[in-house]
């Protein structure tokens, strides 16, 4: 029996549309539009001026605090301006414009041989590394847990639909995100690492299980392909058997969970001395003449994505991230961020219909919930103004997953009434 | 690029994709299962029982707009929820009630039990169940007024019996529907029914009721549909089984009489799997069915009717928010808050 969670749902996976297109090196244009908020923390703070000339690697934002990151120049050139833009969360944010002067040379951090666990961790802290799965959470910041470890798990499952650079990264690259577990792996001081693989990706697990043939600390494991198996708790249980408690962190249960991206970033940091300032992406949706992976540099506007594979017919939804959990944009003027998993362009008859009707009660939201909760509720009362009463279901537990809204037959917003319960319970105090 | 930035996008919380399951198309599937019973209804007592049916989800077609018109509100019968109400309602009266009672019954259904509490998912009782013991109440003499199938294989067959409620039908009507049987057999212990013909519906009974078959099959489409959840009838029929043993004399004898006859079966499928009157919870679920179960055996063996399914669904469908209460589910990974807290509340004070 393949290893798994309980609940969750089996979405359309569209997959098929990208999964076997090479990664290609998206080309830039003129002008980068580099944003300093691209991780969850405090924004980087700039320290380039206008007219500053930078290298791909060059530091234009320094982390502010802890729960921060360094934010790189992608490529060199000239800062032509300090704008504000919007970002994919609607909101106008500072951004670096920097214009290209097609060089890409670059500004590179030393190489590490044989780092030391420290040394590894400031090189992610150095290197501005966040968990690449699209959560943006500083890097260094788990690994310099404070828990004891038992194992370090890695996320291969890629579980949201569209979504294909992790199964392309570790079907062209394997060796490399090999390399780069071993240094999480030696960062968090543990021999033992456990890589959750989705069924679905049945070559990449076998490129995975080649390339750690002599590591014998390395555990490859097929899960089953159900959403979200990606999601930590989840995954560490279909893993382990073991529950982070509601309300903890996996590292409350010995465990370190980061994903296959994040895994090839430290590659990149340590071994190669290039500072995260690209990312793979998966640019899909029917909407998108040629689906592809792209290797591409944070700053590229996402109009010029979508220009360079073609926009095939009307789409009335573009989502930065995965469906099931990416944000929906209100226009294509957001840049890459080091958090960009995805751009999908959607047509009319992919998207989940809009238009709520009445609930019926029928308790499929509460039947696929991976949390265990009855969103039902929480959206009745929570519209009802009865916060403390949906307090009582616990909407606080909620990981925002979607299985609910996917199910309802009412096309009921179960997760936007789940997050209003959180912020009313959060801002009111409840 | 001028174009695109001018290009409106539909902007909402996630997720952003969907299934493809509808309420009307939950509906549409719980129409096509209640057909079943329906053609077996008509095959069995005639055409009139077409009528019974059509009149029923008629009223409850235009209660629910007449409600809405009322209200104004937005008309909502294209949901097919009344239609369903209806069916069930029609599919639950004997097949030669007169006119007005099936008409009484779906307006009273769906304007007073299922409307004024809020519509649809919002109803705390089967609005079908709730419509036929109005019904059973208000016109006694008709509700209890069962006729024998129509006998396809003797000589005596003519096509006139096809047509029996239209025509004088007094030379058809039967008292006797095999649960009159079973109650006037508790004592005795000795049971004796023909459980074929209650497997194929020859028997006197309502129109939807009587053929098993049909709501079998009904069961396995809904089941194979996910419309249902298989947990509801099966815990229920394995309650009647269980009670039955416990209750009864010589329970052995008692357990499929009182699965096949009345509305058990019936009832299981459709009714106690309505989802705005069952519990939203996995173990709420189990206890309704099980408590449902266990009123209609000790209707059926000790109250003063043969029938108890109806009623007992009614009840269970009163308990269905405590249930829900009682069995709220506790988070993944929870763990009982500290008492550390109190401690400290405690040292403060």
């Amino acid at each position: 029996m393949k290893l798994t969670f309980k609940h969750g749902i089996h979405p359309k996976e569209r997959k098929e549309l990208s999964a076997d297109s090479p990664i290609e090196t998206m080309p830039v244009g003129d002008k980068v539009y580099v944003p300093l908020t691209q991780h969850i923390g405090a924004p980087a703070e700039i320290c380039v001026a206008v007219g500053d000339p930078v290298k791909a690697g060059t530091l234009i934002g320094k982390a502010a605090s802890y729960v921060s990151a360094n934010v790189f120049s992608p490529i060199s050139g000239k800062v032509s301006a300090i704008v504000r833009r919007v970002n994919a969360a609607g909101r106008k944010i500072p951004h670096v414009v920097i214009d290209n002067d097609g060089e890409y040379a670059e500004e590179t951090l030393l190489p590490l041989t044989e780092p030391t666990r420290e040394q590894i961790i400031a090189r992610c802290k150095e290197a501005g590394i966040v968990g690449m799965g699209g959560a943006t959470f500083p890097t260094h910041v788990k690994l310099e847990t404070k828990s004891d470890v038992k194992a370090l798990i890695i996320n291969g499952s890629e579980c949201e639909p569209y979504i294909t650079t992790d199964y392309r990264l570790m079907l062209e690259r394997p060796e490399n995100v090999v390399a780069g577990i071993k240094l999480l792996a030696a960062a968090l001081g543990t021999d033992t690492v456990l890589v959750g693989i989705e069924g679905n990706k049945r070559d990449a697990i076998d490129r995975m299980i080649y390339a750690t043939e002599n590591d014998e600390g390395i555990l490859i494991h097929e899960l089953k392909t159900k959403y979200p198996q990606g999601g930590e708790k989840q995954l560490i249980y279909a893993l382990t058997k073991e529950k982070v408690p509601n309300g903890g962190l996996p590292s409350d249960v010995g465990y370190i969970v980061l994903n296959i991206s994040t895994a090839y970033a430290v590659y990149e940091a340590c071994v190669l001395g290039k500072p995260c300032y690209a990312r793979f992406m998966t640019v899909s949706g029917e909407a998108i003449a040629r689906p592809a992976n792209l290797y591409v540099r944070t700053g590229i506007p996402f109009s010029e994505i979508a220009e360079y594979l073609g926009v095939r017919e009307e789409y009335v939804k573009a989502v930065s991230g995965g469906p099931m959990m990416g944000i929906s944009l209100a226009s294509l003027e957001p840049a890459v961020t080091k958090g960009s998993s995805a751009l999908l362009l959607l047509t009319e008859r992919e998207i989940r219909a809009v238009k709520p009707t009445a609930c019926l009660n029928c308790a499929r939201c509460a039947s696929v919930c991976p949390m265990n909760l009855m969103p039902m509720m929480t959206d009745a009362l929570i519209l009802q103004d009865k916060i403390k009463d949906a307090k009582e279901y616990y909407p606080m537990s909620c990981i925002e997953c979607g299985c609910c809204a996917y199910v309802c037959p009412a096309k009921r917003p179960l997760v936007q009434s789940q997050r209003l319960a959180k912020k009313l319970i959060r801002e009111l105090k409840i | 690029m001028k174009e695109e930035s001018t290009r409106k996008l539909l902007v909402s919380s996630s997720p952003h994709v969907g299934s493809n399951l509808t309420t009307e198309k939950i509906m549409l599937h719980v129409i096509i299962a209640l057909s079943f019973c329906l053609i077996a209804g008509v095959v069995i007592f005639g055409v009139y029982s077409l009528l019974t049916v059509a009149l029923c989800v008629a009223s409850s077609v235009c209660g629910e707009t007449l409600y809405n018109l009322i209200r104004k509100k937005p008309n909502t019968v294209k949901d097919l929820s009344a239609v369903v109400t209806g069916m069930i309602l029609g599919l639950n009266l004997p097949p030669t009630v007169p006119f007005y009672v099936p008409i009484a019954g779906g307006l009273v259904a769906i304007m007073f039990v299922k409307m004024l509490f809020g519509g649809l998912g919002r109803n705390f009782a089967n609005p079908a169940a709730t419509g036929r013991v109005f019904l059973l109440l208000s016109w006694s003499t008709q509700m209890m007024e069962y006729i024998r199938p129509i006998d396809y294989a003797s000589g005596a067959f003519s096509v006139k019996d096809f047509f029996v409620g239209f025509v004088d039908n007094a030379a058809y009507v039967t008292s006797a529907t095999p649960l009159a049987e079973v109650k006037s057999a508790a004592g005795t212990g000795n049971v004796e029914v023909d459980l074929l013909d209650m497997f194929l519906g020859n028997i006197p009974g309502t129109i939807g009721e009587v053929c098993a078959v049909a709501i079998i099959a009904a069961a396995i489409y809904l089941i194979a549909f996910k419309i249902i959840d298989w947990k509801i009838p099966l815990t229920y029929f394995a309650g009647i089984a269980l009670f039955s043993l416990i209750f009864y004399k010589n329970g052995w004898n008692f357990i499929l009489p009182n699965l096949l006859g009345g509305g058990v079966l019936f009832a299981g499928v459709f009714m106690l799997t309505d989802y705005a009157t069952s519990p939203n919870t996995r173990a709420g679920t189990i206890i309704f069915a099980l408590g449902a179960a266990l009123l209609t055996i000790l209707i059926r063996r000790y109250g003063g009717m043969n029938e108890g399914a109806s009623f007992a669904i009614l009840l269970m469908n009163l308990l269905v928010p405590l249930i829900d209460k009682a069995c709220k589910p506790r988070p993944f990974g929870y763990r009982k808050p500290p008492k550390v807290k109190k401690d400290k509340k405690e040292a403060a004070l």
